[in-house]
């Protein structure tokens, strides 16, 4: 009956408490889609990664991340991918050969990564032919074709079927060079990296390397993120020798800003639920100031005070958790609908590309935020009921009773 | 046995400023079944000495024994426990909950004391029909008239077997048509159950209700 009365003391002021539940339903679906934006702006900073080029694991030859020796390949590479892509949890898997060299023009030279790929396999892995502006993805049966950034084909000035020349250093430590016409531009949503990797087909740079193929990264794609670790421990596993790392070891800085984005997200409606206790609780105050008289009667008639707390309390809880769960459901609602066609940002492209953010945002908020709000509802409710409470539980009664 | 035996009872407010003796050196004893009003002009100490009978005071000096217990040793945790099983309280104002039906405010105290919910069902419909309630159990106190309001406080005030009931100037909101209603009803509870009742009162129609009368002034018992 104390849930039910408090329930109903809730609704005397039926205006009153419309309004605070009200509020607390605006300020929980502004922080919540504020919340969803950021976190949905760090998953594109997280998935643009992944589908660009990082993958989901990378394998490579102890060493090699620190001093891309070319050299440091790994052992048996071709087998091992085959081998890799009959694991289960991995959905694709595919090699590269890596070289740091100097792209070259008739206008400037720039320094780039010159990944050389099997195109077939490395469309599994990542999305370069997907974000190709012009020309189109190793269909030529040229030989040395390639496809640059378009940030570095504006530095370079270079255009389709332009010529650039590659220059690296091979497996004996020769400069070699090789020209290589421009076959398709792509531009990915961060510019960094359209400036500085280059793509050709493996074929092409291992005979500029006067080399067997060799492949000094396979990048893997796992079905879904939850088995991620799994493969990642059977891999480690299967190839002690070898280095492997997540794309969370791969780019600490995307994983540390999405994780950023989580906590912001916390820390966001948190800072609104705070500016909400006070609301809430002057309104509770004024609930309990004007039922002096009855809280006196209460307590002269033997209900004990813990009891009136808890009563107050109930009442606060309850009054908090109505305009959230109200708040909840127009935020999830909202967070579904702009989720569903995301939000055009390409007003805000430049700015986005400096951050590998896309230019289209899908916010959303994972189902354990929605859990977590509503304990940190009840929280900042438990908080917000302690004055009110505290106030009624120190009413003397005899006076109490008397108060009109 | 007195069911109250009260000796030398005092009571002082505002002890650090000016000090008010609402209460002075007091000895009353009142039995088991008596049908009592304490009566007197407005500041002669009714309304406080009925906080110290209900253990809603604490005497400056002096004990209230009720049923052999020193009420004035208990502490306020105890006190509140207390009231809630041997005292049964009628205010002035009626003072029902009001977002709580007729049988609801006469169920809460049996709930405060733990009641099965079955057992209060059946003492509160009881309770009200023996008031002249039976027809209106699911009103909220807002839907009954001053009378009928003041009628559940008494279904109310009986409803945790109180060992006696106070009552603060209860026909002091009341027509004559209700306080009449009131006190037959309180008179036959009274003669039925042998229910003590003690209430204060200036209302003359209360006072030739009573069989007992005590009149105070000035904080002290008057003599007959």
């Amino acid at each position: 009956m104390l849930t039910l009365l408090a329930w109903k003391n809730i609704w005397r002021n039926r205006k009153r408490s419309l309004i605070i539940i009200t509020a607390i339903t605006f300020g929980l679906w502004g922080g919540l889609l504020a919340g969803a934006i950021m976190m949905g702006w760090g998953e594109s900073m997280v998935n643009t990664a992944i589908d660009r080029d990082l993958g989901n694991i990378q394998i490579h030859q102890p060493g090699f991340t620190g001093d891309r020796d070319v050299t440091h390949y790994i052992p048996k590479g071709m087998e091992r991918i085959n081998s890799i892509r009959t694991l289960p949890g991995v959905k694709a898997a595919s090699g590269r050969t890596l070289v740091d060299g100097m792209a070259a023009s008739p206008a400037s030279t720039f320094g780039v990564r010159i990944e050389g790929i099997d195109p077939e396999r490395e469309s599994g892995v990542t999305n370069i032919k997907d974000l190709l502006v012009t020309g189109q993805y190793f269909k030529s049966n040229r030989k040395n074709t390639i496809i640059i950034g378009k940030k570095l084909a504006d530095r370079l000035n270079l255009k389709l079927n332009s010529k650039a020349v590659l220059s690296f250093q091979s497996l004996d430590n020769s400069l070699v060079y090789g020209a290589f016409r421009v076959e398709g531009i792509y531009k990915s949503q961060s510019s960094a990296f359209d400036e500085s990797h280059v793509f050709v087909l493996g074929s092409d740079l291992y005979r500029l390397l006067d080399s067997r193929p060799i492949v000094h990264e396979i990048v893997i794609r796992v079905d879904a993120s939850n088995v991620m670790p799994v493969v990642s421990a059977e891999l480690k596993n299967e190839y002690p020798g070898l280095e492997l790392k997540t794309w969370r070891e791969l780019a600490p800085e995307v994983a540390a800003i999405a994780a950023a984005m989580e906590s912001w997200s916390y820390f966001f409606v948190g800072i609104i639920l705070m500016a909400l206790i006070f609301g809430i609780t002057n309104t509770m105050l004024m609930a309990v100031m004007e039922r002096v008289q009855e809280l006196g009667i209460l307590m002269a008639v033997g209900m004990k005070k813990g009891k009136v707390f808890l009563m107050i309390l109930l009442e606060t809880i309850m009054l908090s958790i109505s305009g959230g769960v109200c708040g909840i459901i127009v935020g999830a609602a909202t967070i579904m609908i702009l989720s569903r066609n995301g939000i055009d940002l390409t007003a805000f492209a430049s700015s986005l590309e400096s951050f590998g953010a896309s230019t289209t945002l899908y916010p959303f908020l994972p189902a354990g935020m929605y859990v977590a709000l509503v304990a940190m509802i009840i929280v900042a409710a438990s908080i917000a009921a302690t004055m009110p409470a505290w106030k009624a539980i120190h009413l003397k009664p005899s006076e109490a009773i008397r108060t009109y | 046995m007195s069911l109250i035996k009260i000796t030398d009872l005092g009571k002082v407010y505002n002890s650090k400023t000016v000090p008010v003796e609402a209460v002075r050196h007091l000895d009353l004893s009142i039995d088991k079944g008596e049908f009592t009003a304490i009566v007197g002009p407005s500041g002669s100490g009714k309304t406080t000495l009925l906080n110290l009978i209900g253990g809603l005071d604490a005497p400056t000096y002096g004990q209230i024994t009720i049923d052999g217990t020193n009420i004035a040793d208990l502490k306020p945790s105890d006190m509140v426990e207390y009231r809630l099983h041997h005292i049964g309280f009628v205010f002035q104002a009626y003072n029902l909950i009001p977002v709580l039906s007729a049988r609801e405010n006469v169920e809460f105290i049996m709930l405060l004391q733990g009641i099965a919910k079955k057992e209060r069902r059946s003492r509160a419909a009881e309770l009200l029909a023996s008031v002249g309630l039976g027809e209106r159990m699911n009103s909220r106190p807002n839907q009954l008239s001053g009378g009928q309001q003041q009628r559940v406080a008494v279904a109310r005030a009986l409803a945790s077997h109180p060992a006696f009931v106070l009552a603060d100037e209860p026909t002091a909101n009341l027509d004559s048509e209700s306080t009449s209603a009131l006190l037959d009803l309180m008179d036959e509870l009274n003669r039925k159950y042998n229910m003590t009742f003690i209430f204060s009162t200036h209302d003359a129609r209360v006072i030739k209700r009573a069989r007992r009368v005590i009149t105070l002034e000035d904080g002290m018992i008057k003599p007959d």
